[in-house]
């Protein structure tokens, strides 16, 4: 029985998972904090480190074609413990809505409309979100296309006007990081940007093309991750040492831009950026959580889950943080290990699957 | 009879979608804010207290085409200075809606003064709000003023209606003579949380009594940390100027090589580059530096446009560019201060070495060796090769 009746083309999958790297691509500055100027460095480490964990989750869902995240576990775990195993990844999903939500809010609060009380941002981006999710997988596909060619000409134009300001000198001495903030760093881009793309075992069910996904998933990847890099690069060579202390070094940078005092003040297109990945990346959580529960509870269509939960996000992600100084310790230092449970996981499943030698 | 209550609902959402279209929550009418243009610091008279001026417009009288005429005083300044006193620039900043009936909107900032006497102190306490608040940016001018910064904010030269944007044209326009620097917010940052480099910022006086006054400015602040410790002359800033690669012009005079006169040199296109080396327990500094230069004018009759006399010439030149790195040098070492980023250098290519030089570089910056090798190049004579006098026999 099939939840979802729209199909995507492999290179919509890529797009989208391109875009739903790029969600993450403010965020990214969490890590400033800790790996300093070698930020670059980390997100390369950190791609290269999640590759591998993308072809299990791509092999696991070759060997079970046609089913999805929940039904590969109710096979796997039997019917009692998959219910249980399935329900936690149903939190995760929602959660990590949650906090995207969460962090996108505050950042506009902060820096578009201090004055605008928080809920009234994150109900109107959660209808969005949920006007597409019940319009289906095949809007959200086709709207990221166009997203992520926005977000990549946004991003090359601000590096290339930045040009003049930047100073290598800023990425100097050339490797000064000791090995514990190197695998902290990793650790962090590994699993905040990179992995979390464990929720798309809920949708490759409706890729049309089962046998390019693996190449689809790794091109998307490296797409979003090389639209990381330069945004990292940029801020690194602009701000120097100033961006470990900024908030968010990258609407700082970009706000440096002055081309003979005409072309100046661009950080609106910073904040655009932000909103229209996490748009995509929220979409993508919302989907796969709601997709979760009707599969879960063997519903026969997911659409009149989809306001219930998202109600259920928007109330999380007013309540998870209070401030923009908790959700950055989170996602430094919890939130890391918090996802990488669920991220690892499906290597489990796999192993498991290969004892058992499932499918029968 | 379901598509019609559907078409029904459609239409009734439409309507409601009118009403968000028209306003923002927290919207900001024009007129409703007065916009700063420049912000200055002083001491107060009590300890521990600061007096700030913000300068705002005044748009109405911007507008007007009539040239401001001095002497009619009629009150008609485009600008208003407001000031207040307090301990924390924030809270005096919250404090001017006891005096402005608009909001203060900080985004076109345009300069930074600080009292000199202030930043002897120490900068940072005054400092942090203008980093950590959303609405200032990093492209505002940092000044020191010799006088009170209220006074200097009082200044108007008859260009520009506004002394603050005179100011800032003022400070940019340096770069004419590289005299004195062009320090911006996010420089002066960078060098603050630097644990060596020490922040530098243009220095500014008033000159001249009642109506002819004007601003001059002159040389760099050097600061220790966030202090103010002394100060560079013209000659010994751009001596400075020249080591972290930011010489963009300038007139050197050297005298020519027949004696009859002196022929004076401009600068067109500078670059210098640091490199550290490290040998046993003696730090030295290779400075590079390539400089190219035309020549601009000469007050004896000696025909230079010849190879040997421009060879000869740009020895002298290179010479000059010398002993002004040396006498910067001097004074950073008697003030202590590493202003040319040595210390980063150190830290860029010897990290290892670096983590013991740390702890004790204000004890080695003075003993640095610096080696200079400076190569410039004369490429034009202008307009003349020889100049006009009678042609030798």
């Amino acid at each position: 029985m099939r939840l979802e009746k729209g199909i995507i083309s492999s290179s919509q999958l890529m797009f989208l998972v391109a875009g739903y790297v790029l969600g993450s691509v403010l965020v990214a500055a969490f890590t400033n904090t800790v790996t300093k100027q070698y930020t670059w460095l980390v997100v390369l480490s950190g791609l290269a480190v999640s590759i591998p964990l993308a072809l299990v989750y791509v092999a696991l869902t070759r060997k079970f074609p046609g089913k999805d995240l929940v039904q590969i576990n109710r096979i796997v775990y039997g019917p009692y413990l998959s219910k249980l195993v399935s329900a936690l990844y149903i939190w995760f999903f929602c959660s990590i809505a949650g906090f995207m939500l969460a962090y996108l809010s505050q950042t506009i609060k902060d820096y578009m409309m201090p004055e605008t009380p928080l809920f009234a941002i994150c109900i109107l981006f959660t209808c969005i979100c949920a006007w597409t999710v019940r319009n289906g997988i095949e809007v959200l596909a086709r709207t990221s296309v166009i997203f992520v060619m926005i977000i990549i000409f946004v991003i090359l134009i601000t590096f290339f006007l930045l040009l003049k300001d930047m100073e290598l000198t800023n990425f100097l001495p050339f490797f000064d990081l000791s090995l514990k903030d190197f695998i902290q760093g990793t650790h962090i881009m590994m699993t905040l940007p990179f992995c979390e793309i464990v929720v798309f075992l809920m949708l490759f069910p409706y890729v049309n093309k089962g046998v390019e996904t693996k190449k689809s998933v790794i091109l998307g990847l490296l797409i979003g991750g090389g639209s990381i890099l330069i945004d990292t690069v940029r801020n690194t060579a602009v701000l120097g040492v100033a961006s470990t202390i900024m908030i968010s070094p990258s609407i700082e940078s970009v706000r440096l831009i002055d081309l003979a005092e005409i072309i100046t003040r661009l950080e609106m297109l910073v904040i655009t950026l932000l909103l229209i990945a996490m748009f995509i990346k929220v979409s993508v959580m919302y989907y796969g959580t709601v997709l979760g529960i009707a599969r879960l509870c063997n519903l026969r269509s997911y659409r009149q889950l989809v306001l219930p939960i998202g109600s259920i996000i928007v109330s999380l992600s007013m309540m998870t943080f209070d401030s923009l100084a908790q959700s950055n310790d989170f996602a430094t230092r919890t939130g890391p290990f918090f996802t990488l449970v669920f991220e690892f996981s499906p290597v489990i499943t796999l192993l498991v699957a290969k004892i058992r030698k499932l499918p029968k | 009879m379901k598509n019609r209550i559907g078409f029904i609902m459609k239409i009734m959402v439409c309507f409601m979608l009118i009403l968000p279209i028209s306003g923002c929550w927290s919207r900001h009418e024009l007129n409703s804010l007065s916009f700063v243009v420049g912000v200055g610091l002083d001491k107060a008279e009590k300890p521990g207290e600061i007096q700030l001026t913000t300068q705002v417009v005044k748009p109405g009288e911007l507008k007007s085409s009539s040239a401001k005429n001095k002497s009619s005083e009629s009150g008609t300044n485009a600008y208003w200075n407001i000031k207040k006193t307090g301990y924390l620039a924030s809270e005096i900043i919250k404090d001017f809606s006891h005096e402005s009936s608009h909001k203060l909107y900080f985004p076109h900032n345009q300069v930074l003064i600080f009292e000199r006497k202030l930043a002897e102190e120490g900068m940072q306490p005054y400092i942090d709000t203008f980093i950590r608040d959303i609405e200032t940016r990093f492209n505002v001018l940092v000044v020191v003023s010799e006088d009170r910064a209220s006074e200097v904010l009082d200044v108007s030269t008859g260009l520009e209606k506004l002394p603050a944007i005179n100011i800032a044209k003022l400070v940019e326009t340096q770069k004419i003579t590289s005299e004195s620097p062009t320090v911006k917010l996010i420089d002066f940052i960078r060098r603050l949380m630097s644990k060596t480099t020490a922040p530098i910022a243009p220095l500014i006086r008033v000159t001249g009594e009642g109506n002819e006054k004007t601003l001059e400015v002159f040389g760099t602040a050097v600061f220790k940390h966030d202090k103010l410790v002394g100060e560079l002359n013209k000659r010994e800033t751009r001596g400075l100027l020249w080591v972290i690669n930011e010489v963009k012009g300038g007139m050197i005079n050297v005298a020519s090589s027949s004696g009859d006169g002196t022929v004076s040199l401009e600068i067109t296109r500078a670059k210098s580059k640091m490199t550290p080396v490290i040998q046993a327990d003696t730090i030295l500094i290779k400075i590079d530096i390539k400089a190219e230069g035309i020549v601009n004018s000469q007050s004896g009759s000696e025909n230079i446009a010849s190879p040997d006399i421009v060879f000869s010439l740009e020895k002298k030149l290179s010479a000059e560019i010398g002993k002004e790195i040396m006498a910067a040098l001097k004074t950073a070492r008697d003030l202590n201060s590493d202003i040319f980023g040595f210390g980063d250098s150190i830290y860029w290519k010897y990290p290892s070495e670096w983590k013991k030089l740390k702890m004790k570089w204000d004890e080695v910056f003075p003993d640095v060796e610096v080696a200079l090798n400076i190569d410039t190049k004369l490429r034009s004579t202008g307009n003349i090769s020889a100049p006009a006098v009678p042609a030798k026999e």
